[in-house]
């Protein structure tokens, strides 16, 4: 009975012990989560409209959880102050020029004073400071901005109503190009035509991009062109050449236009008939004279070369003749002799 | 001489003061507050029956432990997977360890509790002490000179207030670990985020207003249990009676506290 007793205490005890684990862990748990056991500074900050928010809720310092609320007072004639516990560990990082707002952890989650801003040239924060507070964007006044939102989009939607209305009743231009079939076609044959161009511009673009390929292929002509500097220099001096011949070429052109001017002129010269050159060139009468004169020329040439020869054959004159012929006849063979090539 | 363990009914007067029914009623409410008046006299006067209180405590405590913790671990799984779609609907699955918390810690831990100590505890404390009754045992103990109110009602009524309060921690701890278990299997949450969001949720008022209450359920379900069997009429029937008006009035007044300590809890909490 008696070691029955005692295992019976020992399960109660060890069931009393469990019990009373679980509650001082729970305990020590939310102490640590609540930061209960930390050391901390209390600051304060005095909003017009704390928005709900209530002891316990926390407070935020760039996003990380740096104390608690500890109390929300009335102060001055409608103002709230808010007392904070600071973890002394973030005491540094908050400047006494930092600023404090209400905020909600989350959309719809619970207040929280959220602390920002501040300078390094300010120093840390101490106890019982009073931050500077910026008043947070409540939901009434988004609400409020909203509402006003909402009575310029009717405006917005009231006039594109009526703007539609007037289109679809050929009012205006838009109205017009939209409702007159002409315009329609004419804008569908115009959206043609762009079609057209875009397929161009994409050939064009083809060319382009091939004629580019080319550009780099290394060794080519246009590559050389444009990469080498050397072949750029010599271009540049010919460019400067072909410069100067074409100088050269215009001066060339206007000799020419005064020398063509020169033979216009010659010619006008000549198709005049009462210039000599005029009347030989245009005049037929003229050209019917010269030409019976150059056949009687002929015929008297023809008579003469027969008297000639018969002079030649005269006593008189035929000893000349002869001492002709042998003078000729020796500076042939000179020649000959002369132009004979060396052995 | 009557004896203290007479019903009240059976000292009814044979004029009625008021009305029968009313008088029974003052009646009863009299008895009961001269039972839970000797209950706290008796508490403090001397000899303590600590091994009886231990006996109970074993009883009452470590005999119910296992089904407790059943109940709490099917619990925190099927609140957990109840309350997930209404969150999830408007996207805040991740809520879910806090809500669960709040829940657990602040209502469900302590009347789950309570609720199956009612029926386990107060109903075996009044058929014992109700069988005790019938057979007169309790009277025999009172001539062999054994203090049976201290013996019998003290030390239960002290194992259930000492206990149940244990039995809700283990409930809170046993039931979170099942509704992690849910969260993690459907939100892969890890167990440290969940933790923080448990104890992100919870306050010091939440977790001391649990045990208070409990010590308070602890306290009625043993005090109805003792007073039932106590007072139980005699014969077999009266076991009976006593066993199921024990488990009944107790689970009643835990529900009227539990609306009595939101109020509380809630004024403390908002002030």
């Amino acid at each position: 009975m008696s070691t029955e007793s005692n295992k019976r205490s020992v399960v109660v005890g060890i069931f009393v012990l469990l019990g009373v684990l679980i509650f001082v862990a729970g305990v020590f748990v939310l102490g640590g989560q609540q930061k209960r056991f930390t050391k901390s500074i209390r600051i304060m900050a005095v909003f017009s409209d704390v928005a709900g928010l209530k002891a316990g809720n926390n407070v935020w310092f760039s996003g990380v959880k740096i104390g608690t609320i500890k109390r929300v007072k009335f102060f001055g004639t409608n103002q709230v102050e808010v007392d904070m516990d600071i973890e002394q560990s973030a005491q540094s990082y908050i400047r006494k020029d930092a600023q404090a707002t209400i905020s909600s952890d989350g959309l719809i989650g619970n207040k929280i004073v959220q602390i920002f801003g501040g300078t390094p040239k300010a120093g840390p924060v101490e106890e019982n400071d009073r931050l500077k507070t910026q008043e947070a964007l409540s939901s009434d006044k988004v609400l409020e901005t909203l509402q006003e939102n909402n009575q310029n989009l009717l405006r917005v939607t009231n006039d594109f109503k009526a703007l539609v209305g007037n289109i679809r009743r050929g009012k205006g231009t838009v109205g017009a190009v939209l409702t007159d079939s002409v315009v329609a076609n004419n804008f569908k044959l115009a959206m043609e035509n762009l079609q057209k161009a875009s397929l161009n511009t994409v050939k064009v673009t083809g060319s382009v991009s091939a004629f580019a390929a080319k550009l780099n292929t290394k060794g080519s002509l246009a590559n050389e062109l444009v990469t080498d500097t050397t072949v750029f220099r010599r271009l540049s001096r010919t460019a400067s050449r072909l410069e100067n011949a074409a100088g050269s070429a215009e001066k060339t052109v206007s000799t020419l236009n005064l020398t063509s001017e020169n033979v216009n002129r010659a010619s006008e010269k000549l198709n005049n008939t009462n210039s000599p050159l005029g009347v030989l060139l245009t005049d037929q009468e003229t050209a019917t004279n010269l030409r019976t004169t150059l056949r009687n020329l002929n015929k008297g040439t023809e008579l003469l070369n027969e008297d000639l020869k018969a002079a030649q054959s005269n006593f008189l004159l035929r000893g000349f003749f002869k001492k002709k012929a042998k003078e000729e006849s020796k500076r042939k063979a000179d020649s000959t002799t002369v132009v004979q090539p060396q052995p | 001489m009557q004896s203290d363990t007479t019903k009240p009914a059976d000292r009814e007067p044979d004029r009625p003061v008021i009305t029968r029914r009313l008088d029974r009623l003052f009646l009863d409410l009299a008895d009961v507050s001269s039972f839970v008046g000797r209950f706290f006299r008796e508490m403090f006067l001397p000899p303590y029956e600590f091994k009886e209180i231990v006996r109970q405590c074993y009883e009452v405590g470590y005999r119910s432990l296992l089904l407790i913790s059943t109940t709490g671990f099917i619990t925190g799984i099927v609140f957990t997977n109840q309350s997930r779609p209404s969150l999830t609907e408007f996207g805040a699955a991740s809520w879910l360890p806090s809500l669960i918390a709040i829940a657990i810690v602040r209502a469900l831990g302590p009347l789950v509790t309570a609720l199956i100590a009612a029926g386990k505890v107060g109903s075996s404390i009044g058929a014992e002490l109700g069988s005790m009754n019938v057979t007169e045992q309790i009277d025999a103990m009172e001539v062999s000179g054994t203090d049976p109110f201290k013996f019998l009602v003290v030390s239960r009524v002290i194992a259930t207030s000492f206990t149940i309060p244990l039995l809700t921690m283990y409930t809170i701890f046993v039931a979170l670990i099942g509704a992690y278990i849910n969260v993690n299997q459907h939100e892969q949450t890890s167990f440290t985020s969940y933790i923080q969001e448990v104890f992100g949720a919870i306050t010091y008022v939440d977790i001391f207003a649990s045990l208070i209450k409990s010590i308070v359920f602890g306290f009625t379900i043993g005090i109805v249990g003792c007073y039932k069997g106590y007072h139980s009429s005699k014969g077999t029937e009266g076991v009976g009676k006593a066993a199921n008006s024990a488990v009944v009035t107790s689970m009643f007044l835990v529900f009227i506290e539990e609306l009595l300590s939101l109020q509380i809890v809630g004024a403390i909490r908002g002030s």
